[in-house]
């Protein structure tokens, strides 16, 4: 089943990898191609929203293009809208968590605060009506950086195992089965081309499939063209050069045979290692990116994501 | 007297460890001592600097012709906790309860802000032992840094708080009380939403950390003096990515935002300036010579670009830092660096401490 039909997508890797540009990217992809989607950012951040050209992400979801809303999910927001669900009254709720002393224990209890994300998640997914029916096609999450992303995918089975028991043991076990089911839930890994990335990525994949996840896809991003002349015709260029531009010439070469020896490996090493596709994006030169830079790179995961 | 305490901080993936290693070095082969306490370092770096990474305990790093010398330590969060609980338990009785305690063992790694926590105590630890002139802090990869910062404090306010006081009040045959608050409808709340057992077990933790909080009270205090030290100094670290810019430039206003002495910024793998003159190739030469110029004319022009996009991004940060704050750019090594020789190449752009001093 092809990654672009899932129901929800959750983005991770390493950080600096290029996560929430990934995530914009293909919610962008899914939305051209008619799909009602939501991007989620995590924990507040709230950068999707000007990268697109719009207001920073709200907790309650915004448009930012046709087809596509983004919202920021707090674990504040999303803990006060979930314990107002299970005990349906607002002044319970703030008698305890806004309480000067239960507030801060609250706080405390592990896990907690990751579990509500994917908690969330769900509700946007599997109880968000309209009209009628689904409110969104399809849900893509900017989820945090590899060690803090892997908790926040595994709270929910943590938060099974911490009560056992009750509602919260009750919705965390129905999450756990959305994210856990492959037909359902996609995991999106973002890499760069270079040795740490790699080596990362794939610690977090052996960590995934401990963890009963799966990897629908691998983003190898900015990746760079490296065009280079034969051996021979290098020979040859370099010997029609005066001295100084021959050590110039000779610099540039070697940097670029390095990347590309870097960026073929890369490619090798998380194909061997990780049973989904690896598709690559092109490193752009805008500064920053803008909405127009978010559209190219869609248009490069549709084509790859589809001939796969 | 305490070691100078020198912060690198910034979002992740942008080389925080190798340039917290880096500094390490350049600093040892310049005649000091020092320690290096890095959080969760790549597993190549980490072999590399032959860095043990269970225990927590300082391994020396073998540097060639160095005067100084300098040790790493690789922050082991449970075993730091669990040296903590030992070392305030009144008995080891009270030390072995908490340390059986299955909320302790959910909590001990995974309760908000105790990488942190455990940090800023592994950080007091080694800067107060009389071992090193320099510590060097390779931050947790925390998008906030005050979380570093407040951390001690947070923790210190749970376990001290009156949260301790009211859970930590004897324990009825309902296995907790909730009077105090109006009790009956908090005490239903929370059966609902985590468990009756739950609950006992979070009580029974509080309780049985209700003697260990002065001890903690008063380490945070201390730690507060560390950081706040005249000598102190946080490094930004970041990369030239248009992530890590905006990274950066939000963990500067938090700087600025609780006055802490800023040293300056380190900005990682900034692709350099190759000034290939494509005007000294000749138009026409042997078969396949358009072809091959072209090529190499196309691969001149990605590095412009690629250096020019940075020069920008590096310029941008300089405007957006404090006046005359400084900013050590340190060329793209073309390769990752894992051996203590690359490090060793990578230090030389680096500050000396004296630079660093210095800083405004």
């Amino acid at each position: 089943m092809s990654t672009l039909e899932k129901s929800v997508l959750i983005v991770t890797g390493k950080g600096g990898t290029g996560k929430t540009t990934v995530t914009a990217a293909l919610g962008m992809a899914l939305a051209m191609t008619g799909h009602r989607t939501l991007l989620v950012e995590c924990n507040g951040t709230r950068v999707i929203g000007p990268l697109l050209g719009a207001a920073e992400s709200t907790y309650t979801p915004q448009k930012v293009a046709p087809n596509l809303h983004a919202m920021t999910i707090t674990s504040e927001e999303a803990i006060e809208d979930f314990i107002i669900k299970q005990i349906k009254v607002r002044a319970l709720y703030s008698m305890v968590f806004k309480n000067r002393i239960m507030g801060p224990f609250m706080d405390a209890v592990p896990g907690l605060h990751d579990a509500v994300h994917l908690g969330k998640v769900y509700g946007l997914v599997e109880d968000d009506f309209t009209d009628g029916r689904p409110t969104w096609d399809r849900v893509v999450v900017d989820a945090p950086a590899t060690g803090h992303g892997l908790h926040i995918l595994n709270a929910p089975k943590a938060m099974m195992d911490l009560t056992r028991r009750g509602p919260i043991f009750a919705n965390s076990k129905l999450v756990h089965d959305l994210t856990s089911d492959r037909s359902r839930t996609g995991i999106v890994m973002t890499c760069l081309p270079e040795a740490m990335p790699v080596s990362e990525s794939l610690e977090l994949n052996a960590a995934l499939t401990q963890s009963g996840y799966g990897v629908a896809a691998v983003v190898l991003n900015e990746m760079v063209s490296t065009d280079l002349p034969s051996p021979p015709d290098q020979r040859a260029l370099k010997a029609a050069l005066p001295p100084e531009q021959r050590v110039n010439a000779d610099a540039l070469l070697s940097r670029f045979d390095a990347r590309d020896t870097h960026q073929r490996a890369a490619h090798e090493a998380l194909s061997n290692a990780i049973d989904a596709p690896v598709v690559h994006l092109p490193l752009l030169f805008d500064r920053p990116l803008h909405q127009a830079s978010i559209e190219r790179l869609a248009s490069h995961l549709l084509r790859e994501l589809e001939s796969m | 007297m305490n070691s100078q305490v020198v912060i690198c901080c910034g979002s992740g993936g942008v080389g925080k460890t190798t340039t917290s290693a880096a500094l390490g070095l350049r600093w040892a082969h310049d005649g000091d001592r020092v320690c290096v306490l890095t959080i969760d370092p790549a597993k190549r770096l980490a072999d590399s600097l032959n860095i043990d990474t269970l225990g927590g305990r300082p391994t020396p790093i073998d540097i060639p012709d160095a005067t100084g010398r300098c040790d790493a330590v690789m922050l082991d969060v449970q075993e730091t906790f669990e040296s903590l609980i030992q070392r305030f338990a009144p008995t080891t009785a009270a030390a072995a309860s908490i340390l059986e305690n299955r909320y302790f063992q959910f909590a001990s790694t995974r309760l908000g802000g105790v990488h942190e926590y455990m940090a800023a105590e592994k950080l007091r630890e080694l800067a107060t032992n009389g071992q090193y002139d320099v510590v060097i802090v390779d931050t947790p990869p925390t998008r906030n840094a005050l979380d570093f910062l407040d951390a001690p404090d947070r923790m210190a306010e749970l376990m001290n708080g009156a949260v301790v006081r009211w859970l930590a009040a004897p324990a009825t045959k309902r296995g907790w009380r909730g009077i105090e608050l109006g009790g009956e409808a908090v005490t239903r709340v929370l059966n609902l939403l985590i468990g009756q057992n739950t609950i006992g077990e979070i009580a029974q933790f509080f309780n049985l950390f209700r003697d260990l909080g002065e001890g903690f009270q008063k380490r945070s205090v201390e730690v507060q003096d560390l950081l706040r030290a005249e000598s102190t100094r946080f490094l930004l670290v970041t990369s030239p990515s248009s992530a890590a810019q905006s990274e950066a430039l939000f963990f500067l206003r938090q700087l600025n935002a609780k006055a802490m002495p800023f040293g300056g910024f380190i900005v990682n793998r900034v692709e350099p300036h190759i000034a290939f003159d494509g005007e000294a190739l000749p138009v026409n030469g042997p078969d396949g010579w358009a072809v091959a110029r072209s090529q190499l004319l196309a691969l001149a022009e990605q590095q412009a670009r690629l250096a020019r996009m940075h020069e920008v991004g590096v310029d941008a940060l300089v405007a957006a830092g404090p006046e005359g704050a400084p900013v050590w750019p340190v060329p793209h090594q073309g390769a990752p660096v894992n051996s203590i020789d690359e490090l060793a190449a990578l230090s030389a752009s680096l500050p000396t401490r004296d630079a660093l001093r210095h800083t405004p």
